[in-house]
């Protein structure tokens, strides 16, 4: 045994060299990671082989959990392994968990290469910094609309590629109105003769407390959500919701309730169970309804574009779902280029024979009357803005939407709607 | 001979004397070392090696968690605030164990150097261990439970907690930035600013409320029915009870979705068909004006929460003696008189409790509020619905406006308000004072 002193010496040197090293991580003071190259030209236009860099064994991507999803990414992911020599990771994650896990994820190193989201959330996307700045050239964008690549893009960086494309239209049943009305008036006179509310019977359902659906009618008199500053990008301080137009097209939506054509209790599950009764003429919904609708009225169904307001056509929300590249994989290069692969033309088209979303490509023909109808009224679509203040509109329009339908003041209602939103904007933007 | 005799003795006394509890004390603030002084080579060594042990695995960690609890990360992206913050809260527990064998490590020394000095013999090994099994047996059991009670309860709190005191909303999201500490900046804009303030009294005045009347509501009525039901002339009690548990036996998120269903202004079934053709007119708005709201909500809470106060009420009547009753019918009380006596003191000390946590349960039933309308219908200038209670005002600042900071603010205040609450009914119960008496 050695002494007691010298014991004690060595522990209380231990103890104290302990105490002083406690100063945090040690690190070189780290630099922040240099933000991607802003697309850089001059190296991607002509890329030979040898400047590209070295392909990974194999990448993962996170897959909508729906099992018609998930087999057609197999076999479109089968395809690029053989093409690029790449093995490509398919894991079943639901779409609207992605963003949480991979906030945890990403930066554990154990997220995907690719993740799947719909476009409304880019700003916060943006915000979270979970994507990665794609470096991808026009030549590579075309063939997708327009629209869809906007919508995946946010302060100038394109986050996205777009995948699927989704916005609703009208829905009409032959044996009520064989024609297609053309125009709001039209449409309305149509709804006139075939209400019956004792019996249940209605000439035009839609859920028009639901801003979501009622934006088209909102914006086509002059409304609109966010303005548009110089660059192109939205102002959230110009909030148009409010304006004459929004007026003029909130006292249409409250004249519906007036008149007695929609009832003021209308939730999408009773739209829906009218209609697949056959009592409603015509509704307003999207692409999701078509399985269900079909099964119960067959060749009566038919897609068409929203009715004209003026004769000008509608601009009903668009929602654009895309692949993102996680900002925390290691492969950007050949993550991007699978996310062009599985949404190429031939890909889109074999996604919508085996899942049923319509892709978004300009360069794709679908053979399906009733998808077709929604395409027709996509080409007026504008996507949901993405900023992350939109989460901010929602809640005051649908109260909005709900107090119109009770029958208050339209202008009065719609401009505490936009004082609200304005207010929680800068509440937020304050914390 | 006596010179030499005290000599001896006070030479005896002074080497018992001459061991000293305070440089046991001293020596043990390295742990071991005191056991060393008090010569119990075994206990020393095993502490020292603990603490050794510890010291070199945790090393790293508690360095990091610490440093990262006061900074919250230096480099956004790298440093993933959220990350740092549960590793801080990991250290702080940690810490915590540690010094609890620390300050017992001191303690233990100092105790049996005490003993030594009064004369007290080392017990063997053997004896030491057996002496220490029987001793530590119980909390040996309960060692592990507590170990993951307190990691699996304590560090979400302390997470949920800590979050109220920062700035993590949608503006200031992690990876991408890191949070820092506001202090009680929170909780300031929960009272300062109008729009919170307004919105944060209205919604905690119709919680009080809901709280209060649906329970009081649901175990009157199953006080009621259970009294009945109990009384002798009642037939076909099995069946009657039967029937009135059901409601219990459906999940609740079934029914209440149904009933919202039914409760539809224009096509649910209590407008149309018993509403309207009973008394004419356009219905009852349910769904639309907020006090009509109230009140489905409030009779949809009371079928559903009366059931197992019934049951309860049923086995507690079932209990009381008949030699009571048969006593106050000598004594010629009347019904109420042995009601109130009697039947209501006994249902009370026995299920005082479980009533207590129904107060709670249903101060936080987000269950009821978020299925039947999602908190609606909408006030005019007002950010949370009409029938909106607290905690569903936090689902909606959580996931729908990513406000965190405030939603942990605010739970913060909920878990006080229902704690502060529960602990005075606890004290009051009787149940719990004559805990003891048993």
């Amino acid at each position: 045994m050695f002494k007691k002193s010298t014991l004690l010496t060595l522990v209380l040197m231990l103890v104290f060299s302990l105490m002083l090293a406690a100063c945090g991580p040690q690190r070189e003071e780290a630099q922040p990671t240099p933000a991607p190259a802003e697309t850089g030209d001059a190296t991607t236009d002509d890329a030979t082989d040898a400047d590209l860099p070295a392909k990974p064994e194999s990448l993962t991507m996170w897959v909508n959990d729906e099992e018609s999803q998930l087999q057609a990414y197999e076999e479109i992911t089968a395809k690029y392994e053989a093409e690029r020599g790449i093995t490509v990771n398919i894991v079943p994650f639901s779409m609207l968990d992605q963003l949480d896990a991979l906030s945890l994820d990403g930066p554990a190193g154990l997220g995907p290469d690719l993740f799947f989201h719909p476009h409304d959330r880019v700003g916060s996307i943006h915000l979270q910094g979970l994507a990665a700045e794609l470096e991808v050239t026009e030549e590579m964008l075309a063939g997708y609309p327009e629209g869809a690549i906007q919508a995946l893009s946010y302060e100038g960086f394109q986050y996205g590629i777009p995948a699927v494309i989704e916005t609703y239209g009208l829905f009409y049943n032959t044996d009520l109105i064989p024609e297609a009305p053309q125009t709001m008036d039209e449409l309305v006179e149509i709804a006139k003769g075939l209400t019956n509310a004792a019996n249940d019977e209605y000439g035009f359902l839609m859920e028009a407390t639901n801003f979501y659906f009622t934006y088209p009618f909102l914006a086509g008199p002059g409304g609109y959500v966010f303005g548009r500053d110089a660059e192109g990008g939205y102002n959230i301080e110009d909030i148009g919701l409010g304006n004459e137009g929004a007026v003029q097209g909130g006292q249409l939506i409250q004249s519906w309730f007036e008149e007695g054509l929609i009832p003021r209790g209308i939730t999408g599950d009773v739209m829906n169970g009218l209609f697949r009764q056959g009592k409603v003429g015509a509704v307003v919904t999207g692409p999701w309804s078509i399985p269900d609708y079909v099964a119960d009225l067959g060749d009566k169904l038919k897609v068409t574009t929203l009715p004209t307001i003026d004769g000008k056509n509608l601009n009903s929300f668009s929602g654009v779902k895309g692949w993102f590249v996680s900002e925390y994989s290691e492969n950007k290069y050949w993550a991007t280029d699978l996310a062009l692969f599985i949404t190429n033309a031939t890909n889109g088209e074999h996604y919508f024979n085996v899942a049923g979303e319509i892709p978004a490509r300009t360069d794709v023909t679908i053979e399906d009357e009733l998808r077709n109808g929604i395409l027709a009224q996509a080409e007026f679509a504008e996507p949901m803005p993405n900023v992350p203040e939109m989460s901010q509109v929602w809640t005051p329009m649908g109260d909005a939407l709900q107090f119109i339908s009770n029958g208050e003041d339209v202008a009065e209602v719609l401009q505490e709607a936009v004082d609200q939103i304005a207010e929680q904007i800068a509440l937020t933007a304050g914390n | 001979m006596s010179s030499k005799n005290e000599q001896q003795s006070l030479e005896s006394k002074k080497k018992v004397n001459s061991h000293n509890p305070t440089l046991a004390t001293l020596l043990s603030f390295v742990p071991g070392l005191g056991q060393y002084y008090n010569r119990r080579y075994i206990k020393g060594s095993i502490l020292f090696i603990l603490f050794a042990a510890f010291i070199i695995a945790f090393y790293d960690f508690l360095n990091i968690g610490y440093w990262g609890l006061f900074t919250l990360g230096t480099v956004p992206r790298i440093d993933d605030s959220r990350v740092l913050l549960s590793q801080g809260i990991i250290s702080l527990i940690l810490t915590a164990f540690a010094l609890t064998f620390y300050v017992a490590n001191i303690i233990d020394a100092r105790k049996d150097a005490k003993r030594i000095q009064e004369g007290w013999t080392i017990p063997s090994m053997k004896d030491a261990f057996r002496d220490a099994w029987d001793k530590g047996f119980p909390y040996l059991l309960v060692g592990p439970g507590l170990f993951l009670l307190v990691f699996v309860v304590i560090f979400p709190l302390l997470y949920m907690v800590f979050i109220a005191f920062t700035n993590y909303s949608l503006y200031n999201s992690p990876p991408r930035h890191l949070l820092s500490w506001v202090g009680f900046d929170n909780f300031k804009a929960l009272i300062t600013m109008p729009i919170w303030r307004k919105t944060f009294f209205t919604v905690l005045s119709w919680t009080v409320i809901w709280t209060a009347v649906a329970t009081s509501l649901q175990i009157g009525l199953a006080m009621f029915l259970a009294i009945i039901v109990n009384d002798p002339r009642v037939r076909f009690k099995r069946l009657i009870r039967t029937v009135l548990i059901l409601p219990w036996a459906v999940p609740a998120f079934v029914t209440i979705i149904i009933f919202s269903a039914i409760f539809n202004d224009n096509f649910g079934a209590i407008n149309r068909d018993i509403i309207i053709p009973l008394f004419g007119g356009d219905g009852i708005p349910w769904l639309t004006d907020p006090f009509w709201t109230k009140v489905a909500l409030i009779s949809i809470q009371t079928w559903l929460g009366f059931p197992f106060v019934f049951a309860l009420f049923t086995g507690v009547l079932q209990s009381i003696s008949s030699d009571w009753y048969e006593a106050a019918d000598i004594d010629g009380a009347n019904r109420w008189q042995k009601f109130s006596n009697i039947t209501f003191p006994h249902l009370m000390f026995a299920t005082a409790p479980l009533l207590i946590m129904q107060y709670a349960g249903n101060f936080n039933n987000f269950t009821i509020i978020y299925l039947f309308n999602q908190g609606g219908p909408a006030v005019r200038g007002q950010n949370a619905g009409g029938t909106d209670i607290l905690i569903s005002w936090v689902y909606k600042l959580t996931f729908e406006t990513s406000n965190f900071n405030m939603a942990a603010a605010i739970s913060i205040l909920l878990g006080l308000m229902v704690a502060t609450f529960a602990f005075f009914q606890f004290r009051k119960t009787k149940s719990f004072k004559e805990e003891g008496n048993y």
